[in-house]
């Protein structure tokens, strides 16, 4: 099981819920595909028409920021906790 | 922002606008790059009541009234969480976005970077409504906008690769619904030119034929301008009008060739075109100088209009300011379908003006918005 900890914006589609669960997952992307099937529509929100992570979305995987690991490649493993969070897109 | 509408007063706008005998409400559809303000007022256009920002934080591209199912459309963009469409069935003050949004198909390369325009189909099609999209792309909706699906002829378009963005990105922007002809639309892409199907999407070709660009080689090529926004008036679908990067035409062929129409404007440059719902021959122009720098001719902006189709034109500037540096953009300029033909228009300053005679006399409807990207009127 993964833990998905959600970013306020995102809790429209999890009826209200910041923090779901996930059944396994081979990695973020296979995640985040899940999380769309419990949760239709915020797949969209978080990857693009490609499945490519939105530039200006982060997802954190055990505190460690997925672009700096292999972004939607990005292994996981039961018991990580992946924390998705709009990127500072300020000045 | 002042809310001058109390949720009884609009409780009384939404039961009127359900209602058969809602005739003659004006809805003014305001999306700006902060969200969503909704302005009705009754037939005489003079008071206007306000709700919003809703969709708080989201870029509204565009928004729509479908009057065949009283819904209300808004083209949205997150900054942070992409673009999707959002409806609502009680003028606005809920909303429910697209349970499949305007997406390409897996292995296409293709990604919606933007919505842009939203257009209710034909009145034979109740359930169909499109969406033009960045990158340049036309999508339909066969259920009143809750699921989308790519037109795959444009998509796999064999000129798709030559292509150029224009300044505000590779955006289809504007959809032209002949409500006459069964399976015509015209479709504008910048700065591709404009295209048309008469199979109801299965197929598409140019009609750019005597229009002009200034960056290429060839000056008439046949895809390649930089079209702006094109306008029709629904009762002369066959007619259309055209603003462009190099200049403005008219078609009288259903877009088969154009005419150059800039004739007395002060410049051949900017962004929006609007035509009178009660008489063809009347059309209306916010021009810029262009085209490096995009602002008002002599610092003055105004609104010019013709009518006899585009052999003269006129300035329509009593009651707005004598000093301005307005930008209107390609969807910040619109006419309703009353009579006599009423004009709105809102800045990247966040001012919005109205005229209830054909642009005669302006009046200031709100300023202090934020900067506003699009305008769209609707009778309820």
């Amino acid at each position: 099981m993964i833990r998905v900890l959600l970013n306020a914006q995102l809790k429209d589609y999890t009826r209200g819920a910041r923090e779901v669960d996930v059944s396994s997952a081979d990695n973020l992307g296979t995640m985040v595909r899940k999380l769309d099937s419990s949760f239709p529509g915020i797949g969209g929100r978080i990857v693009d028409d490609q499945g490519k992570i939105r530039a200006h979305v982060n997802i954190f995987v055990n505190s460690e920021n997925s672009r700096y690991l292999q972004m939607e490649k990005t292994r996981l493993r039961d018991g990580d906790v992946v924390h998705i969070l709009p990127a500072v897109s300020g000045g | 922002m002042e809310t001058w509408c109390t949720s009884s007063q609009l409780s009384r706008v939404d039961k009127m606008a359900k209602s058969s005998g809602n005739k003659g409400k004006v809805c003014l559809m305001v999306g700006t790059r902060k969200g969503a303000f909704v302005f009705t007022s009754g037939p005489d256009r003079k008071n206007w009541k306000v709700t919003g920002p809703h969709l708080k934080g989201n870029e509204i591209y565009h928004m729509a009234y479908d009057g065949r199912s009283g819904a209300m459309l808004a083209s949205i963009v997150s900054g942070h969480w992409g673009p999707t469409v959002a409806r609502s069935e009680d003028m606005g003050k809920q909303w429910k976005e697209s349970s499949t949004p305007p997406r390409f198909p897996k292995g296409s390369g293709l990604s919606v970077a933007r919505l842009w325009q939203i257009k209710p189909g034909p009145e034979e099609e109740p359930d169909v409504v499109y969406a033009g999209v960045e990158p340049a792309c036309l999508f339909m909706s066969k259920d009143g906008g809750r699921k989308w699906k790519v037109n795959e002829a444009l998509m796999n378009h064999k000129t798709r690769k030559k292509w150029q963005a224009g300044g505000g990105g590779l955006c289809l922007h504007t959809i032209l619904v002949n409500g006459k002809r069964p399976g015509r639309l015209h479709v504008a892409i910048s700065a591709v030119g404009t295209l048309r199907t008469d199979d109801g999407g299965q197929s598409w070709r140019f009609q750019n034929k005597n229009v002009m660009t200034g960056f290429q080689p060839d000056k008439y090529p046949e895809y390649g301008t930089c079209v702006h926004k094109l306008a029709i008036n629904p009762s002369t679908p066959d007619v259309i009008y055209h603003q462009n990067h190099t200049g403005v035409y008219r078609s009288d062929d259903a877009g088969e060739s154009w005419v150059d129409i800039r004739n007395n404007l002060p410049s051949k440059f900017g962004f929006p075109v609007a035509v009178d719902a009660n008489d063809p021959k009347r059309a209306y122009l916010a021009p810029l100088e262009g085209d490096f720098s995009r602002i008002p001719p002599d610092g003055h902006f105004a609104v010019w209009g013709t009518d006899n189709r585009g052999k003269e034109w006129f300035r329509l500037d009593e009651g707005l300011p004598k000093q301005s540096y307005y930008t209107v953009l390609r969807d910040g300029m619109v006419s309703d379908m009353e009579d006599p033909c009423g004009l709105y228009f809102g800045t990247t300053t966040g001012h919005l003006y109205a005229s209830r005679d054909q642009g005669n006399q302006w009046e200031s409807i709100a300023d202090g918005l934020p900067p506003i990207l699009s305008v769209n009127v609707s009778s309820t």
